[in-house]
């Protein structure tokens, strides 16, 4: 039901000292120097779309606290689903637009994740 | 938590009101007949009344940011008084032989479901509009 779930566990099981942005990283052994990173986050370019302050500071913390809201939009919708389903007093509209928000929020999780990635790239192509 | 789609309690509270709305007009439609309602005497339309609740939510930059949220405050009664027909053998008739029927004019129904359904439509649509604005902005870092 819910492929969020496990990209969450996967986040909390990483060392908080060396940050890497994607599973994708993570996955292949590489980290990224988490000064850089670091930096990003003075520059709280992503820090107002989050209701919830960062509590560390910490460039990790914030992804997956953005995880985190997302796997949340998406309980909230399949629980929605799910009441709908079994006849309980939900409306066809509420449904639509808690799976149509869970879905909007992925998709930023997504984007996200893409401009990560694309940093991470273009750094292993500099010349050094 | 995220907040993504701009607009969402206002225009979800509106749905919510307009679906309750239709569900009243559905009841006076479906009691266009009834000669004797819950209280023995012939059925009253009811009517829907709106009011508009203010909801409190944390805006992005921290502070609050309140929107007003419409919903149906409560549902009344029509007070006038439905026309008789002279029908002796009714089982709802009073001593003159008229019987009293519901107060429920289908034509005003029929308008007022009109009305429903298109301000369900806007609704929809702003919905569709706050949607595709966020996919827009999402599209910004697309290549």
């Amino acid at each position: 039901m819910n492929p969020l779930t496990s990209i969450r566990q996967l986040w909390s099981a990483m060392p908080t000292g060396n940050v890497s942005p994607t599973d994708k990283a993570a996955n292949s052994g590489i980290s990224i120097p988490s000064a850089e990173l670091r930096e990003l986050n003075a520059g709280q370019a992503t820090a107002g779309v989050l209701d919830v302050q960062p509590a560390n500071g910490s460039f990790s913390g914030l992804l997956s606290q953005l995880v985190q809201g997302v796997d949340a939009k998406q309980q909230i919708a399949g629980q929605s689903l799910r009441d709908l389903q079994s006849g309980q007093n939900v409306s066809l509209h509420q449904t639509m637009i808690s799976m149509e928000e869970a879905s909007v929020s992925f998709q930023l999780m997504v984007e996200v994740r893409n401009k990560l990635l694309e940093s991470y790239q273009e750094l292993m192509r500099m010349q050094v | 938590m995220i907040n993504c789609i701009s607009s969402l309690a206002s225009t979800t509270g509106a749905l919510d009101a307009e679906r309750t709305r239709l569900a009243v007009i559905a009841q006076n439609i479906a009691n266009a007949n009834t000669t004797r309602g819950v209280d023995g005497h012939a059925y009253r339309r009811q009517q829907v009344v709106f009011d508009t609740v203010l909801q409190h939510a944390r805006n992005p930059n921290g502070g609050q940011e309140s929107s007003s949220v419409p919903r149906v405050s409560r549902v009344v009664d029509d007070p006038r008084v439905g026309s008789a027909i002279y029908q002796p053998g009714h089982k709802d008739a009073d001593a003159k032989g008229m019987v009293l029927l519901p107060n429920v004019d289908l034509y005003t129904e029929q308008a007022d479901m009109i009305v429903a359904s298109r301000a369900y439509e806007a609704n929809v649509a702003v919905f569709k509009n706050g949607r595709s604005m966020a996919m827009q902005a999402l599209s910004i870092g697309k290549r």
